[in-house]
C-alpha cells in the first residue's frame, strides 16, 4: 500500500515536469481541434500522431496520446453545441440539449457545461484507474501460456462484435487481421513466413503503418468520395462562458450518476463513449426535477451525457492496460503507441515500468486540468477550427498520414504498406468489415501464437492443455459471451437510444 | 434481412486469401506452419459460415444488389481524381523531394476541390511549416530530397 502511494507521489512529481506539461497542453490542443473537426475521429487523431512520440521518453509520449484522446471526446461536445453536428459519436446526445441551448442564446453556458462535466467525469474516472489496474495486473500475473492464448481470442472476440452489423464478419475481420499477423519471421524459430522476398517484411506488418492506412488513410479516401459539403456557421454567442455556484451545484448528481455510468461502460470491453454519452443524457433525464426541460435545453442533458463519455477514457485504459485488452478503436491505437515504445500490456507494466505507469496516470489526471483551462478559454476559436470544410482535411491529413509512416524507419516501404493497408481500410468499411478488429488481430496475433505454441511444446503437441486450468474455461466462457455480446450491446443500445428521436450527422468513421 | 450481392465480393476475397496463405504455407517447416493454418481454417470457417447464411437470408428475404448502399452518394470523379493525385504524390515524392511534391499536391488537391486561394495558401504554408518543425527540428526525419533538395 505504501509502496503504491510512494508510486503515486512519485508519479505525479514525473509528471509536473515542463516536458510533459507541455505535452498535456499541446495534446489537449490537438485533441480537442480534431474532436470537433467533423469528419475525424479521435482514434484517427492518435493514430496520426503515433510517429510523433516515439523519440519521447514511454511516459511523455503516452501522456500525449493521452491527451489527444481526452481532448477529443471533449472536442466533439463544441461542434455538437454550435452546429448541431457532433465532432465524434460520443458527443451525439450533447447536441440534443447543447444546441437547444444555442438557439436560445445560451451557447457560452451549454460549453461550460459541457467543460466542467467534462473535467469531471474524466477526473473522477482516474479513480478506477489507480485502484483497479493493480488489481486486475495481479491476476493477470497468474497467466501461463495457455492462458495468454486464450486471453488473445477473448480481446478479438470482443472487439470483432464492436462497431459491425454482422457479428460474423467482425469475425471474419479478426480472423483476417489474425493471418497477416503471421507475415513476417517465425517468432520462436525465425522461419520466414509470408514475406514474398521482401526483407522489410522481416519483423512482420508495422502497426503504427496499418493503423494509420486503416484509421486516418482510409477516412480520407471516405471524405473524397463524397460531396464536399460547406459547414454551417457555428454561432455566435455573447453570454459568458461560466457556470455560477448554484448552477454547479444542482448538477453534482447528474455528474457523479453519469461517471459511474461511463466508467463501468469504459471497463466492459466492447462498449465505448458513443453508449455512454445516451445512457448519461437518459439517466440525467430521469433523475431531473424538470424533466419538462428536455428537448428544450436542458443543462443537465448536456452534464449527463458529457460527464459519460469522459468518464469512460479513464475506465476504459484498465483493460488495456492490465490484460492487453483494448475494448475500443482508440485503445487499440493506445495499445499500438505502447507497443511502440517497447511495452507490454500487462502485469509487468505495474512491476518493472511501474514508476512510467505511474506518470502516465498522473498525467492523466493532470489532462483533465488542461482540459478544462484549454477548453473553457479556447471555446470560440475551436468553434471556428470546426467549420474546416472536408476539401481542407483532404490534402492535409493524406500529408500527414506519408509522413507519418515515412517517419517510423525513414523508408518508403513504410508508406506503401500504409496505403495498401489505407486500401483495405477503405474497402472494409464500405462492405462493413471491422478495422478495430484487424488491428487487435495485428497487435494480439504474435502474443495468441506465442502462448498456443508455448503450450503445445510443454505438453508435447496435446491440445488438452488448453483446456486444462479453470482460468483457461474462464476466458473460453468470456469468449463466448464476447461473441454473443454484440446482441445484447445492440439491444442496450436500441433501448437507451430509441427513446429520442435523434437525427444527426455524425460523419466520422469510428 | 435481404442478402447483399456484393457480399459475394467479400467471400468471393476472403476465400481468396485462404487459398493464397494456404498454398503459400506448403513451404514452411510444420512448426512454422502451425499458427498460420489454425489462422487460416479460422477464416475459412466463417467466411462459409458467412456464406451459408447469405444463401439462407436470399431464400427467406430475397436478393438485393447493395450497389446503391456501398456507393450511395459516391462522386466517382472526385473520388478517382484524388486518388490519382495521391499515388503521383507518392511517386514525386521520390524524384522532386517532399517539400516540393508536398507543395505540388496539396496546391493541385486544394484547387481541384475548389477551395479559395487564400485558404489553399495558408494550409499549404501551415502543413509544410508544420512538418518542418515538428519532424524535421524536433524529430530529425530526413525527408526525402528528391533532385531539387
Amino acid at each position: 500500500m505504501l509502496e503504491t502511494l510512494a508510486l503515486m507521489g512519485q508519479g505525479f512529481v514525473k509528471a509536473l515536469t515542463l516536458i510533459n506539461l507541455l505535452a498535456m497542453a499541446g495534446g489537449v490542443t490537438l485533441g480537442i481541434i480534431i474532436g470537433c473537426l467533423p469528419g475525424l475521429s479521435a482514434a484517427m487523431g492518435v493514430a496520426l500522431m503515433l510517429p510523433l512520440t516515439f523519440t519521447m521518453p514511454a511516459d511523455t509520449g503516452l501522456i500525449v496520446l493521452g491527451a489527444i484522446y481526452c481532448g477529443a471526446i471533449f472536442g466533439g461536445s463544441i461542434s455538437a453545441i454550435l452546429i448541431h453536428t457532433p465532432g465524434t459519436p460520443a458527443s451525439a446526445a450533447t447536441a440534443i440539449e447543447g444546441y437547444q441551448m444555442t438557439l436560445q442564446g445560451r451557447a457560452g453556458k451549454a460549453l461550460a457545461t459541457a467543460c466542467w462535466s467534462s473535467f469531471w467525469g474524466g477526473l473522477l474516472s482516474c479513480i478506477s484507474l489507480y485502484f483497479f489496474s493493480p488489481l486486475l495486473a495481479q491476476l493477470a500475473l497468474k497467466f501461463m501460456s495457455a492462458e495468454k492464448f486464450w486471453l488473445g481470442i477473448f480481446g478479438l472476440t470482443i472487439i470483432a462484435g464492436v462497431s459491425s452489423k454482422s457479428i460474423v464478419k467482425g469475425l471474419m475481420s479478426g480472423a483476417l487481421g489474425l493471418l497477416i499477423s503471421t507475415i513476417g519471421l517465425d517468432p520462436i524459430d525465425g522461419t520466414k513466413r509470408f514475406m514474398f522476398g521482401q526483407a522489410f517484411l522481416a519483423e512482420g506488418i508495422n502497426t503504427t503503418c496499418a493503423l494509420i492506412g486503416l484509421f486516418s488513410m482510409s477516412q480520407v479516401f471516405i471524405l473524397a468520395e463524397k460531396k464536399i459539403k460547406e459547414r454551417a456557421k457555428a454561432t455566435k454567442f455573447s453570454d459568458k462562458i461560466r457556470l455560477t455556484g448554484d448552477e454547479k451545484k444542482m448538477l453534482a448528481p447528474t455528474v457523479v450518476r453519469s461517471w459511474i455510468i461511463g466508467n463501468i461502460i469504459g471497463i466492459l470491453p466492447g462498449a465505448g463513449a458513443s453508449i455512454a454519452c445516451f445512457m448519461g443524457y437518459n439517466n440525467a433525464r430521469q433523475f431531473s426535477k424538470h424533466k419538462e426541460d428536455f428537448g428544450h435545453g436542458a443543462i443537465e442533458g448536456v452534464c449527463g451525457s458529457e460527464a459519460a463519455n469522459n468518464a469512460v477514457t479513464g475506465g476504459s485504459l484498465i483493460p488495456m492496460l492490465t490484460l492487453g485488452i483494448p475494448g475500443e478503436s482508440v485503445t487499440a491505437v493506445l495499445m499500438g503507441g505502447l507497443i511502440i515504445q517497447g511495452l507490454t500490456p500487462g502485469p509487468e507494466l505495474f512491476t518493472k515500468h511501474a514508476a512510467m505507469t505511474y506518470t502516465f496516470f498522473a498525467g492523466f489526471v493532470l489532462v483533465q486540468f488542461f482540459m478544462l483551462a484549454i477548453g473553457t478559454l479556447g471555446c470560440r476559436g475551436f468553434a471556428q477550427i470546426s467549420r474546416l470544410s472536408d476539401a481542407i482535411l483532404i490534402p492535409c491529413v493524406t500529408v500527414l498520414c506519408f509522413i507519418g509512416s515515412y517517419a517510423i524507419h525513414r523508408n518508403m516501404s513504410d508508406v506503401v504498406v500504409m496505403l495498401i493497408f489505407a486500401v483495405l481500410g477503405y474497402l472494409m468499411r464500405k462492405f462493413d468489415l471491422n478495422t478495430a478488429a484487424v488491428v487487435l488481430a495485428l497487435i494480439l496475433g504474435p502474443i495468441s501464437e506465442k502462448g498456443l505454441r508455448g503450450a503445445l511444446r510443454v505438453s508435447g503437441g496435446d491440445i488438452g492443455v488448453l483446456f486444462a486450468s479453470p482460468v483457461s474455461w474462464v476466458l473460453i466462457i468470456l469468449s463466448i459471451i464476447g461473441i454473443f455480446s454484440p446482441f445484447l450491446m445492440a439491444k442496450f443500445e436500441k433501448k437507451v437510444t430509441g427513446t429520442e428521436e435523434v437525427v444527426l450527422e455524425t460523419e466520422s468513421g469510428e | 434481412m435481404k442478402m447483399q450481392k456484393t457480399d459475394i465480393g467479400v467471400v468471393a476475397f476472403m476465400y481468396a486469401v485462404c487459398g493464397f496463405f494456404y498454398a503459400y504455407s506448403a513451404k514452411l517447416s510444420d512448426t512454422s506452419r502451425t499458427y498460420p493454418k489454425f489462422t487460416i481454417a479460422l477464416l475459412f470457417f466463417l467466411t462459409t459460415f458467412y456464406l451459408v447464411q447469405m444463401i439462407l437470408n436470399a431464400r427467406r428475404h430475397g436478393v438485393e444488389s447493395g450497389v446503391d448502399t456501398v456507393f450511395a452518394g459516391f462522386k466517382p470523379v472526385q473520388f478517382l481524381v484524388t486518388l490519382a493525385m495521391v499515388i503521383v504524390y507518392f511517386f514525386l515524392m521520390k524524384y522532386i523531394g517532399f517539400f516540393v511534391s508536398t507543395t505540388v499536391f496539396m496546391l493541385a488537391c486544394l484547387l481541384f476541390l475548389r477551395v479559395p486561394i487564400l485558404a489553399t495558401i495558408l494550409s499549404i504554408v501551415s502543413i509544410d511549416l508544420l512538418i518542418y518543425l515538428a519532424f524535421v527540428l524536433f524529430l530529425g526525419v530526413r525527408l526525402p530530397a528528391g533532385i531539387l533538395f
